[in-house]
């Protein structure tokens, strides 16, 4: 049966960057089909991650977008020594870091609203308590300052690690240490308040 | 790495925060037993035992806040749907962005001397990775033609340089382009041979599809793939004098 061959995820792993770098050479050499490639590969995780980082699917989609063509404008000078894919999750997030700094200022835990009571009081008591909790965090993730969010969301929702996030955002992983442990002072005062 | 220990009284500090990865944490929160935030939640994260934490009010305290707080996460993260969202849109409008920037590359001379047909280099390129890739298992990957050496070219810097025709100023040499190409082959494949048949495959193709003038085609092998799904065909691919060309494997 084609495509079941029995790899390891590690085999399927180090075919996958074999393909990836495979198509980055081309793409950078101009050939927009490798580069088309790249984009279906890659938009998918990209995606993702950018509506986690922004909690806005509209403005994930904008952020992926400028990122994927500002890859097709720097990809002459990508050497390659790094993975495509590690590259492009840089891009990313950089632009999502951006975004995010751009927005009004941050607002303050005491001018946050409270969140409303579940709009389904009489629903199942824990599926709605699970509910409300998810939603809860998601407003609360409003109150963090943008690196905040960034290295918070990279550890917490992605499961990133310090050394990986720290190259991502171009820090100290140090740094991403006290943003990460800030985040999460944050926000458990944030949930316990709401609770 | 620096602790900042003037926050923290020396003789109720652990000795081995020194080991928990902080920096100076200027805002750091120190609970009333002494041990600070930052190194409770990070021993906890580390999973590191310690039985001080287990038996503080303050400290367990802080661990069950990070306790609940990690609880919503998981949700959070079960709340996201498994499947990869659609991006068909978002990469069709990437792609209409990419193609209002192309890279072309060079200009190339195609047919003889006294002809004025050109293409470019991304086009040329496609045609010539295509060829090597009719070969089973092969993959191209870089594939740079160098033009012919142009009338401000310096003397003597290519071989193709005599062949040039002298064109008027401003205007493009005509001669025989060189082709270099990079390939993957899978791993039980002959190299030299692997080299000869790439080469043929693209002398073919650039002669035949794209009448192009060729000085030579250098192949590098940039890989060797080890992968026995790609090299169940490299016998068939040795005899292969060239009419299989969509012997590729799905």
């Amino acid at each position: 049966m084609p495509g079941d061959r029995g790899e390891t995820p590690e085999e399927a792993d180090a075919s996958a960057r074999r393909e990836d770098g495979l198509l980055a050479v081309r793409a950078a050499e101009g050939d927009e089909e490798a580069f088309e490639a790249l984009v279906h590969r890659h938009a998918p995780i990209a995606l993702r991650l950018a509506t986690r980082l922004l909690g806005s699917r509209p403005e994930a989609e904008d952020a992926v977008q400028e990122s994927f063509v500002s890859a097709w404008r720097k990809l002459p000078e990508f050497r390659g020594d790094a993975q495509f894919g590690t590259w492009i999750y840089r891009i990313v997030t950089n632009r999502c870091l951006n975004v995010l700094r751009s927005r009004r200022p941050v607002v303050t835990l005491d001018a946050l609203p409270e969140p409303q009571a579940p709009d389904h009081e009489v629903s199942p008591a824990r599926a709605a308590e699970a509910h409300a909790a998810v939603r809860d965090l998601a407003r609360a993730m409003e109150g963090l300052s943008p690196e905040q969010r960034v290295c918070w969301v990279l550890r917490e929702l992605d499961g990133a690690s310090y050394e990986s996030i720290a190259e991502s955002v171009g820090i100290s992983p140090e740094a991403v240490r006290g943003r990460v442990f800030r985040a999460r002072r944050y926000l458990t005062e944030a949930m316990a308040a709401w609770r | 790495m620096a602790v900042n220990g003037e926050s923290v009284p020396e003789n109720e500090a652990p000795d081995d925060e020194r080991e928990a990865g902080f920096g100076v944490l200027s805002d750091d929160e120190l609970l009333p037993c002494g041990r600070k935030l930052s190194y409770v939640w990070e021993q906890v994260e580390a999973g590191v035992p310690d039985p001080h934490i287990e038996s503080c009010p303050h400290c367990t305290q802080a661990v069950d806040a990070l306790r609940h707080l990690e609880g919503i996460v998981t949700r959070t993260r079960e709340a996201t749907p498994r499947e990869d969202p659609d991006t068909s849109a978002l990469a069709g409008r990437v792609m209409d962005v990419v193609r209002l920037e192309l890279r072309p590359g060079r200009t190339l001379p195609l047919g003889d001397e006294d002809e004025d047909t050109w293409i470019v280099e991304a086009a040329a390129a496609r045609t010539i990775r295509a060829a090597a890739e009719s070969l089973p298992g092969v993959r191209a990957g870089s594939c740079r033609l160098d033009p012919p050496a142009t009338e401000t070219a310096e003397a003597g810097e290519t071989t193709e340089a005599a062949e040039a025709v002298a064109a008027p100023a401003g205007r493009l040499a005509r001669g025989p382009v060189r082709v270099r190409i990079g390939v993957q082959v899978p791993l039980t494949w002959n190299l030299p041979e692997t080299a000869d048949l790439v080469r043929s495959r693209v002398l073919e193709a650039v002669d035949g599809e794209l009448g192009m003038r060729i000085a030579g085609v250098d192949v590098t092998i940039t890989d060797v793939i080890d992968d026995e799904s790609d090299a169940t065909d490299a016998t068939d691919a040795i005899d292969d004098t060239g009419d299989s060309r969509e012997g590729r494997q799905q």
